[in-house]
């Protein structure tokens, strides 16, 4: 077990603070309304600077899920 | 601060009854972090206020402005960026750096500062506003090479200096000092042109930070520190006079010792802005107050209200100087070569600001002098500035002094029923006073000027002299009448003006002014209004516990004879 889901979980409460846990883990884009744009940016922010990766900010648009970021970090962290 | 500790500290649930603190932040571009960071930073300072920001519309500062109704906020802060002076000053916009453009693109901004200027001048007036100016690298527009200044920056930045100019002159306005954010976010990390291109949000999270910061500062300003103690030997002056003698002591440039000489300069620039001084030595006391009275001193004996030489412990005279300035020990500044000392003072005072003079230091020592210089900081001087020094010498009338004492003091008591909102005297009483206290709330700005602007308010502001000299406006009582009673909301009374009855001629007008018949004071105890439980426990027969009523027979059974000359201004 890694610790990606836990600091990745963070980052969400900080743009989405009235989500509990689970809603979280479970929680998309399209399915969220407050999840638009400008969360996105905050919430790439977070990550970035919360894991030391950057995005493209232009090219955000298959990190749609919690689920989804997670996988691309673990993918980031392997090298891939 | 980072980007998730704000958005944390936001998530926190504000105290019940908590009130609401709206602020405007105007800025031409996407507001993102900057709005998270300021509102952050205005919480953290407003702990008891909840703190809501709004935001205009994309791209349009200058109309957006124009068209805010200012008195719905309680501050408006104003981000201005080379994008919203010319959109071609930023990345944003493309196809405008021609040669041929450069001179209209100068005239573009110059018109659009002036158009800035003048909604900066109308929103002033009515609610406190903090302007931030251009803080961005400018875009690569001149085609001259980076070492040089271009014509077109050169006029870029005398038309910026020219609005800061002209907003600093304006009472309701507090512009960003750019010293202050250079020294706080280096040039090169501000921009990030990712997010500006992707998002439109031109700030890094670091300068966003540093910014929402520093509007917070002016916006919700720190009360400044009311006195300095200083030592003498190795910090006003360098050399030990009880080994050197007087003649032996320098502070000059040619002596080696100019650090002394900037801190006396310092210390007596302090003192004109209405700061108390304090000498705390270990000396023999004759030879100290002879070394301090050598007329080449920048800040001699005549600069210090209270001089305690002796060899005692240092926390012992700053104890004395504490009691005869009648203040608290947070508001105060301690400064001694030795670090010892400032242990010592620091462990009797935990409360108190204790620093370290780096004698041998001037980096450290120049660093130290824009702290202090921070930490006395205020917008304004006032009369009351300039007199409170001399007042301090004839504070001693002690409590209980008797009537053929006060009768004799031919003393003059002037009240008037308005305040002018930009009056900065009254509403700094109300916020920095604390043992005359009716309750120890504060007032923002806002809350201020609504005061000043409200037709039903009953605003009383007293000024007093007497035969020792003036004390100026010692005084504020803000209330309201309700029914057939007045409430009185605000009441404080400046330490300096204990034991002349002040107190009660400002009831006694209270009651004559409204003509009521009963007052109803919302009293609270605080740790340090133990001057005002006492007066109202004296008129009221008994300790109150909280809100109370006076009657107005009940106050002139307690009321002793006054001797003040009253006079009265509408």
């Amino acid at each position: 077990m890694d610790d990606v889901q836990p600091r990745l979980l963070s980052c969400f409460r900080g743009v989405f603070p009235t989500l509990d846990e689970g809603e979280l883990l479970q929680l998309s884009q399209p399915a969220h309304a407050g999840w638009d744009s400008l969360a996105s940016v905050t919430l790439v922010r977070l990550i970035e600077d919360e894991f030391h990766v950057q995005f493209d900010l232009f090219d955000l648009e298959d990190l749609d899920s919690f689920a989804a970021i997670a996988d691309r970090l673990r993918a980031m962290a392997a090298g891939s | 601060m980072r980007l998730i500790e704000a958005l944390n500290l936001l998530r926190e649930p504000r105290p019940d009854g908590a009130g609401a603190f709206p602020v405007y932040l105007g800025c031409g571009f996407t507001p993102l972090d900057l709005k998270t960071f300021l509102q952050a930073h205005l919480q953290l300072r407003l702990k008891d206020r909840a703190v809501a920001i709004t935001t205009g519309l994309y791209g349009d500062l200058a109309g957006e402005l124009e068209r805010l109704e200012a008195a719905r906020y309680s501050a408006i802060a104003v981000v201005v960026e080379w994008s919203d002076l010319d959109p071609r000053l930023g990345l944003r916009t493309a196809g405008g750096w021609r040669i041929g453009c450069l001179d209209d693109m100068a005239r573009s901004v110059e018109a659009q500062i002036e158009r800035l200027g003048r909604v900066t001048s109308m929103l002033s007036s009515h609610t406190p506003v903090a302007l931030l100016l251009p803080t961005l690298p400018l875009p690569p527009v001149c085609y001259t090479p980076r070492a040089q200044t271009g014509m077109l920056e050169a006029r870029l930045r005398a038309a910026v200096d020219q609005f800061a100019l002209s907003a600093a002159a304006l009472p309701g306005c507090r512009v960003i000092s750019r010293e202050a954010v250079d020294s706080l976010s280096p040039l090169g990390g501000r921009s990030d042109a990712r997010t500006d291109l992707a998002a439109g949000f031109p700030y890094t999270s670091s300068h966003a930070d540093v910014i929402g910061s520093l509007l917070a500062s002016v916006i919700t300003p720190a009360p400044p520190r009311k006195g300095l103690i200083t030592d003498l030997d190795d910090t006003l002056w360098l050399g030990i006079v009880g080994e050197t003698g007087v003649e032996g002591l320098r502070w000059t440039l040619e002596g080696h010792a100019q650090l002394h000489g900037l801190y006396q300069q310092l210390l007596q620039s302090l003192a004109d802005a209405g700061v108390l001084l304090g000498v705390a030595s270990k000396n023999d006391p004759q030879l100290a107050v002879q070394a301090l009275r050598q007329p080449e001193l920048f800040c001699g004996a005549e600069s210090f209200s209270a001089i305690e030489a002796s060899w005692q412990p240092k926390s012992a005279a700053v104890g004395r100087i504490l009691q005869k300035w009648n203040v608290a020990p947070d508001a105060v500044v301690f400064v001694d070569d030795s670090p010892l000392e400032v242990a010592e003072v620091e462990a009797a005072f935990p409360a108190m600001e204790c620093r370290l003079f780096p004698k041998h230091d001037p980096a450290a020592a120049v660093r130290l002098m824009v702290e202090l210089r921070d930490l006395f900081g205020r917008s304004s001087i006032t009369e009351e500035d300039r007199l409170r020094s001399a007042s301090i010498q004839q504070t001693g009338i002690p409590s209980g002094t008797g009537a053929d004492f006060l009768a004799r003091l031919d003393a003059v008591v002037s009240f008037s029923f308005a305040a002018a909102p930009n009056d900065s005297r009254p509403f700094d009483l109300i916020n920095k006073t604390n043992q005359f206290n009716l309750n120890g709330r504060r007032l923002q700005e806002a809350d201020w000027r609504r005061w000043c602007e409200d037709p039903e308010a009953l605003i009383l502001v007293a000024r007093y002299r007497d035969r020792f000299g003036p004390l100026g406006r010692i005084a504020v009582l803000l209330g309201r009448r309700v029914d057939r009673q007045v409430e009185i909301a605000h009441w404080v009374m400046s330490c300096r003006a204990f034991s002349r009855h002040i107190e009660y001629a400002c009831l006694r007008q209270v009651f004559e002014h409204t003509d009521t018949g009963q007052l109803r004071l919302a009293y609270t105890a605080t740790p340090r209004n133990g001057p005002l439980r006492e007066f109202l426990a004296t008129v009221l027969g008994a300790v109150p516990d909280g809100e109370c009523v006076l009657s107005k027979a009940r106050f002139l059974d307690a009321c002793p004879k006054l001797f003040h000359k009253v006079e009265t201004a509408s």
